[in-house]
């Protein structure tokens, strides 16, 4: 437990410092939600489906730059060597390095979901409290699944490029989920409605969690 | 020459196979009443897709194994099986859009199998951009055995997704409803078993290839030191 | 051994590392016990690294086996890697955090609990106490080096891994890292270098080894060997193999 808490604090200090890392996953959602705007065009209206896939292909982007950087600290100094060495199990490891993941994107979504809403409100219909839900479902699903892969790209030539490539293929069907559960939300339909997408966006982060718990060991020794 | 034998076999009873499907589909097999001869690239389509899957599936196994053994091996099966898959699976993307082009009058449409398949065509496609942003060869190994992992845990949600999708959207498309007439089955079985020799032998010929390239190269270590 | 009925504290037996059909260490065995310094030397990729990975529990190897303080440590268990210290030429350190904090953090993955006392004497000790509350990134090389040393003191390992410590390291830092690696060797700390460089290598070493293709292919102790006449045998080790 001391491990986790210490990793996790020594993360959370590193980034209170350099805050580059924050600052450019937050600039990066604002500069999509603009060039979406853009492919809209003027006075469009659109659908509630596409509000809420403009807003995660924001998210997404962003959380790119945070998942690569919080990994790729480790390989500075090669701090991971250190790591290695330690007694401290990779399985604890890899969960102090997702919550990591998932504090800082939820930290840059308090910024961007709000902006969103500024600059797309008109084609939201309806807003309800369970969007809280949605964003914390999917972002345990994109954590877990996004540290894994990081360790991965971290351990490569291109690793700012290759995150993306292998990420996004396979979060697909998350970010179909969960672009479906937030149209209903627009569109303003009962909870019970997308209720099921919600089970299965938790079942991703449950599985994908889980492999990266398992694998991680093999992609840490790799780096 | 004795360590030609097997392949060489394997490879005769291929192309036998392969024959005796093409005339069955074309001369034994009914013209489909309402799709008409188009449809025929159906017995190709419903097999490459099958044994692509196959191969697929071989990767993760595989994958597994190399991470248990860490025996080169197994990365060499892992990452011939992926490009075995891959390359079913483009065909199958290309017959699809042959097929769809007569039928649902356009090359493309994002119904929810076409949909699943291209996203697994891109997982895979990205398991060997990997293989070629590695250089380290073990290294390479680990990072492919956990993509290889990863992607194909990723393929049942993948279909599940495409197909819930689908369910929001009004239905272009009618499902094709084949009523799978015994002549037709024994088709499909033929090429079925086609597309497995084959792929047996592509995955033969390709990793004795990356063995020999693997020996090539650490005698090549070994001479320039 | 001849230390009286002592337990060596390492113990290396056959030690052979096969990777992809290549063998990066043949049949290795040393023994150590406690206090001895073995300085290794060999060119690169004679299989340093993975002998090193192998003692950190890192690697497992493909045959053969080290024995730590008598015992054949489990390299499933993370309870192994206490025992072991790491400094290498690259430093191990957090640039954006202080002195306290890198080594408050490293104290938390060795599980050791209210570690302030224990990292003041360890920073008296490698004279950085002043330096206690700046951040790792102003630090000369040399004290990044000094810090590293009392980093991996922290856990107070039985045995202490040296890769290539002098890396990057000026003169003046040189010498200090010497006088603070004999001072580790008079209190009776049981270290393993690796190395290129002979003259420092045999400098603090009470015993030296030399790596060839994988293969153990000199091991001696430091009584009579002087820079020169290692520098011969290094040469005619390598040149033989």
């Amino acid at each position: 437990m001391g491990a986790f808490v210490g990793l996790i604090k020594k993360d959370l200090t590193v980034a209170l410092r350099r805050k580059e890392t924050f600052v450019s996953m937050v600039f990066f959602a604002i500069l999509i939600l603009f060039i979406m705007n853009m492919a809209i065009g003027m006075g469009e209206k659109i659908s509630p489906d596409m509000a809420a896939g403009i807003l995660w292909v924001a998210v997404l982007f962003s959380s790119i730059s945070g998942l690569g950087s919080t990994f790729s600290m480790e390989k500075t100094n090669r701090c991971i060597d250190g790591l290695l060495i330690s007694p401290v199990h990779s399985a604890t490891v890899f969960l102090a390095k997702m919550t990591v993941n998932l504090a800082f994107l939820s930290l840059a979504e308090m910024i961007i979901v709000p902006l969103f809403l500024v600059l797309y409100g008109n084609h939201v219909q309806s807003l309800h409290l369970s969007l809280l839900l949605i964003i914390l479902l999917l972002n345990l699903g994109l954590t877990s699944i996004g540290t894994l892969i990081s360790g991965i790209t971290a351990g490569s030539r291109r690793n700012d490029v290759l995150l993306p490539i292998l990420l996004f293929p396979v979060i697909t069907p998350l970010i179909a989920f969960t672009i479906k559960a937030t149209g209903a939300l627009f569109a303003g339909a009962p909870f019970q409605e997308y209720a099921p997408w919600l089970k299965l966006t938790a079942a991703f982060a449950l599985i994908f969690s889980t492999a990266g718990y398992f694998l991680f060991e093999h992609v840490l020794r790799e780096n | 020459m004795s360590r030609i034998r097997p392949i060489g076999l394997l490879s005769s009873v291929s192309i036998a196979l392969f024959a005796l499907s093409i005339y069955y589909v074309l001369l034994v097999v009914p013209v489909e009443r309402e799709m008409g001869i188009v449809q025929k690239i159906f017995y190709l389509h419903v097999p490459m897709a099958i044994t692509g899957f196959i191969f697929f599936f071989l990767a993760f196994l595989f994958s597994i194994f190399y991470l248990k053994r860490q025996n080169r091996k197994w990365d060499i099966f892992a990452a011939s099986s992926v490009e075995i898959g891959l390359l079913l699976t483009t065909l199958v993307l290309i017959t699809g859009s042959i097929w769809a082009r007569p039928i649902w009058n356009t090359w493309w449409t994002w119904d929810p199998r076409l949909t699943a398949t291209f996203i697994l065509w891109l997982i895979y496609s990205a398991y060997l951009i990997l293989r070629l942003s590695v250089d380290n060869e073990g290294k390479r190994a680990v990072f492919c055995a956990v993509m290889a992992i990863v992607g194909f845990v990723d393929v049942p949600i993948v279909f599940l997704s495409a197909r819930i999708w689908r369910s929001i959207h009004p239905v272009v498309v009618k499902t094709r409803s084949i009523a799978i007439e015994p002549k037709m089955g024994i088709a499909l079985l033929l090429f079925m078993a086609a597309f497995i020799s084959l792929g047996a032998i592509l995955l033969w010929l390709r990793t004795s290839l990356s063995i020999f390239e693997g020996k090539l190269l650490s005698l090549e270590k070994q001479g320039g030191n | 051994m001849a230390a009286g009925d002592k337990q060596p504290v390492v113990r290396v037996e056959g030690l052979t590392m096969e990777f992809h059909g290549i063998k990066a260490l043949d049949d290795v065995g040393f023994c150590l016990g406690r206090g001895e310094f073995l300085s290794l030397f060999g060119p690169n990729g004679a299989g340093k690294t993975t002998l090193l990975k192998i003692l950190g529990f890192l690697l497992k190897p493909t045959a053969g086996h080290v024995w730590m303080n008598g015992q054949e440590p489990d390299t499933r268990n993370g309870n192994a890697r206490k025992e072991i210290g790491l400094v290498s030429h690259n430093s191990l350190l957090y640039d954006d955090l202080t002195v306290m904090e890198n080594l408050e953090f490293y104290a938390s993955l060795y599980g050791i609990v209210n570690p302030g006392e224990r990292i003041e004497a360890l920073l008296g000790r490698v004279v950085l106490y002043r330096q206690r509350h700046l951040m790792v990134k102003i630090l000369s090389r040399g004290m990044q080096q000094r810090l590293s040393i009392a980093r991996s003191l922290l856990n107070e390992p039985s045995l202490l891994l040296l890769d290539e410590p002098y890396g990057g390291l000026d003169p003046s830092a040189s010498a200090m890292l010497t006088s603070h690696l004999k001072e580790l060797r008079d209190q009776a700390r049981t270290i393993i270098m690796v190395t290129h460089d002979l003259t420092r290598g045999l400098e603090v070493a009470s015993k030296v080894g030399i790596l060839s293709r994988g293969k153990l292919v000199f091991l001696q102790n430091t009584d009579g060997i002087n820079p020169e006449n290692l520098s011969d045998h290094y040469h005619r080790h390598l040149e033989v193999h």
